[in-house]
Parts: structure tokens; sequence; C-alpha cells
């Protein structure tokens, strides 16, 4: 049993460094950034001024669609569509790419929500002490709101990170050579499912504990300022 | 002095503030009165339009504004920078901390120099005897400490007027103590204030000008001595209410 564990680990690690830790990674800071993007688009409510306004609405409503879509659709169906199905529309994308665009709309899509709700859950207090102090909405969010919402998101923002980690075993289905594809194909060769497949579940268990423990450490240092929080 | 005239604002259909006209004068302690719900705070945070009034005009030194029409951004900036609000749960930047809440506005808004903010805030938070606090989050301090440090706050924008609603309301009478002691100061040094407070004792020692609101409507308005010594029956009715005396109810 060590032999065939011994003999095939350095494919699977390389596996998981190639493809399974780069999707995930570059996945999430596109889904993230389109999760904040989202998120204000939802949350900041337009000024009066229609110049404003009416763009503002637009892309509430592209925003909006967006967040249905994405959540409403499996993953695995949207995977399908770009990769296999684009096509036929004209657009070729290398499995790397349509992976990386498959994964961060999805991630954001979810985790514009989780970053909408910790925006809304800071009080609406904070937004007039801001104001009467003459600070703009910008000000006021990159200053006062998003570093407390920042910390209320950690938690649910670490849920999705550590499920995209999990989900890019999906990735397997549009011909990327990741972890699991990879145990998949040995186990073609040495008829040991329950060991190969045992094998990948334990290495995914290890990015995600390692995964944990960076969120333990990111919360410790966005709750400097909560009360009974030593620091 | 600020002035306000024939001010209406309406929610949904009920009328908190009933055509109301009022001014506050420079340099002295403005105290507004009233039983709960009759408009006190909708009134003070018309001031500093956190409150947008549906119609009356607002006068302040240089500014003239009407309600009624569309506010530019720069005319809130120059209202609000006359103004500095002092919240009833102080409300706090709970991410920054002490030193921070008081120079961050300063800094980012009047683009001070970020030095000489540090120094006059630590001078601030020196007078308010929280000076070894500066480097301490909101949240280490208890709820007198805090509402001090937002008094600094509101000092260090150097407004003209200093508003505050109910400042010592969530705070225990000890605590409370503190605080007032600390507004009584600044009211002694002359500094503009609007105050909303339920403490009659301290109304009457500190109040220039006193302002009774009902129902939206001004019931009174006038001195101290007026207000204490030679009450309206309604007057009289609501102080001793406030004092729990049975007796006369
Ligand atoms: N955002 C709001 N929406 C609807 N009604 C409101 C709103 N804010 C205040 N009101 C109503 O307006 C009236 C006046 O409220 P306001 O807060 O000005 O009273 P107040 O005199 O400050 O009372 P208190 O002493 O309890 O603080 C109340 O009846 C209140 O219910
Ligand atoms: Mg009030």
């Amino acid at each position: 049993m060590w032999h065939i564990i011994i003999t095939s680990l350095p494919e699977m690690i390389s596996a998981m460094l190639q493809y399974t830790i780069p999707l995930a990674i570059i996945s999430f800071i596109f889904g993230l950034i389109l999760a904040v993007l989202t998120a204000l688009i939802k949350f900041i409510q337009p000024s009066e001024n229609k110049l404003v306004r009416y763009p503002w609405l637009v892309l509430r409503a592209i925003a909006n669609f967006y967040v249905w879509l994405f959540r409403s659709t499996p993953l695995l169906v949207q995977l399908f569509i770009i990769f296999f199905g684009l096509p036929s529309a004209g657009i070729e994308l290398a499995p790397f790419l349509a992976a990386v665009i498959g994964f961060s709309l999805n991630t954001g899509a979810y985790a514009s929500e989780t970053i909408r709700s910790a925006l809304m859950s800071v009080p609406q207090d904070q937004w007039y002490a801001a104001y009467t102090l003459n600070f703009t909405t910008r000000q006021t969010l990159m200053k006062i709101v998003l570093p407390q919402a920042v910390r209320i998101a950690l938690p649910p923002l670490s849920n999705s990170f550590i499920g995209l980690v999990k989900d890019t075993s999906l990735a397997s289905s549009i011909t990327i050579l990741e972890m699991f594809q990879v145990s998949q194909q040995i186990t073609a060769k040495n008829y040991q499912p329950l060991l190969m497949y045992s094998l990948a579940a334990f290495l995914y268990a290890v990015i995600c504990t390692l995964l944990t423990f960076l969120q333990h450490y990111l919360e410790r240092r966005t709750s400097r300022y909560v009360k009974g929080s030593e620091a | 002095m600020i002035t306000l005239k024939n001010v209406v604002k309406t929610y949904d259909d009920k009328t908190v503030l009933k055509d109301l006209s009022v001014d506050f004068p420079d340099g002295k302690t403005t105290v507004i009165l009233g039983p709960s719900g009759s408009g006190k705070s909708t009134l003070l945070r018309s001031l500093d339009l956190l409150v947008r009034p549906e119609s009356g005009t607002i006068d302040f030194g240089d500014i003239s504004l009407d309600y009624s029409k569309p506010v530019s951004k720069k005319q809130s900036f120059d209202i609000r920078k006359k103004t500095s609000m002092v919240f009833q749960n102080w409300n706090l930047f709970p991410n920054l901390t002490v030193l921070q809440n008081v120079t961050t506005a300063p800094i980012t808004v009047l683009k001070r120099p970020k030095k000489q903010t540090e120094q006059e805030a630590r001078q601030y938070l020196a007078q308010v005897g929280l000076a070894e606090y500066a480097d301490r989050y909101p949240s280490q301090l208890s709820g007198g400490q805090q509402q001090r440090v937002s008094i600094c706050r509101a000092v260090a924008m150097n407004p003209e007027y200093v508003l505050l609603d109910e400042p010592t309301s969530a705070l225990d009478p000890e605590l409370e103590t503190q605080v007032l002691l600390i507004l009584e100061d600044l009211s002694k040094m002359g500094q503009s204030m609007i105050l909303v407070t339920h403490n009659m004792e301290f109304a009457r020692s500190v109040a220039d000008k006193i302002i009774f609101v009902e129902d939206g409507d001004i019931l009174f308005d006038g001195t101290p001595d007026e207000f204490f010594n030679h009450p309206t029956t309604r007057i009289k009715d609501f102080l001793s209410g406030i004092t729990f005396n049975d007796t006369e109810k």
C-alpha cells in the first residue's frame, strides 16, 4: 500500500500544484473582485443626479441578472456551456481559461451576496456619523465601512474559498488534468479506487486545513478592535 | 446665527415639524427640550441635513438654503463643515483607534497635516482626561469615555456649532457627570452649541436659551429663567413629570 501511495503521490501533488491550487487561487481573486463590484453596485444608493442615477440602475439590473443566473444553474453546466458550448458561437477558449472564467463567475455571484450582507450589517449610524464629518460615500466605504465589513465577511468568504478548492475537481470534466482527474487515471492502471480516491480526498483536506489556518489568522488580524479580542 | 424659517418635515402622513421657525444664536448654548417623539432629533438633524425637510429655509452665516430645492454637494459640504454632531450612542468608528477617530476626518476631509492634527487631537483627548487612551480601540473604553472621545471628534473639525442629541442619555449618572462637566466647559468657552437633553438640572445650568418642542411645534422659546421660574401650565406639567413628582400630576 505504501508503495502505491509513494509512487502516485508525486504525480498527484504535481497536478495539485499545477492545476488545482492555481485554479482555485486565480478564480478566487477574480471572483472576489467581481463580488465586491457587484455587491457595491447593489448596495450603494445612486444619488438623485439623473446622469448618475440611470446608468447606475442599469448596472444594478445587470448585477441582479448575473447573480441570479449563476446561482440558479449548476456549476458543472456552466463549465460545459463555457467550454463545450461557446465554440459553437465562435468563442473558443483554452480549458484552463474556460475553467477560470467559470469558477470566477460562479464564486463572484455567491460571494457578492456575502459581501453585500456584510456591508448591510454595518450600522446605518456609522454612515450618519461619517456624513456629519463630511466624508464622501467613497471615503466612508474605504475608511469605515469596508474594514468593518471585511471582518464579518471573512468566515463565509472562507467557506466560498474552501468550496472552490474542492469544486476545481469539476474541471476534470472539461479536460483539465487536475488532481482528481490524475487520481482517476492512476486508478485505471492500478485498480485501487479506494486507496487512490482516499488519497485525493486527503490531499484536498490538507489544502483546506491550511486555508482554515489562514482564515483564523486573518480573523485575528481583522478583529483586533473587537471587544474581548486580545491583540 | 442659524435661522430656520417655516420648516416642515413629514414622515409618511405624520407631520413631525409643523411650520417651525427658530433661531440659534452664536456663541451660546441653546437647549432643546420636549417629550419623547416631539421632533427634537428631527429638528437637530435638519440642521446638518441628516434629515431633509420638505420645505422651509435655513440661513447659516453666508449660506442660505431652501429645503424644498435640491441641495448641491457643495452646499451640504459647507453646512456640515460648520456643524459637528454628537450622537446619543456616540457612534465612534470601532475599527479605528481613539486617536484615529479624532484625526481621520480632519486629515481626509479638511486635508490638515497629519502630525499637527495628531498633536491637537492628543491635546483634546488630554483635556477630557483620555490622554493615555489614544491608541486603544473604542470597544476598550466605557460608554462615558467613548462619548468624551466623540466630543473630541466633533470639536476637532473646528465647527461653528456643535450639535448634541441626548449625549448622556445612554450613560449612568456617574459617567453622565464626566461628560456634562466637559460640555459645561465647552459652553463656558463660548462654543456655540445646540443640545437636546432630558437632564433638566443640566439644561438649567448650561442653557443660554431654551426651546420647548411638542408635537412638532415650538411651545416655548426664551430664557432658562423664564422657562424654569415662570413656566406655563404645560411646561409645569412637563417639568413635574420628568422629576417624578407624582403629587403634582
Ligand atoms: N425615519 C423615520 N421614519 C418615520 N418616522 C420617524 C422617523 N424618524 C422619526 N420619526 C417620527 O417622528 C417623530 C419625531 O421623532 P424624533 O426622533 O424627532 O423625536 P424626539 O423628540 O427626538 O424623541 P426622543 O426624545 O424620544 O428622542 C416621532 O413620532 C417618530 O416616530
Ligand atoms: Mg431624539
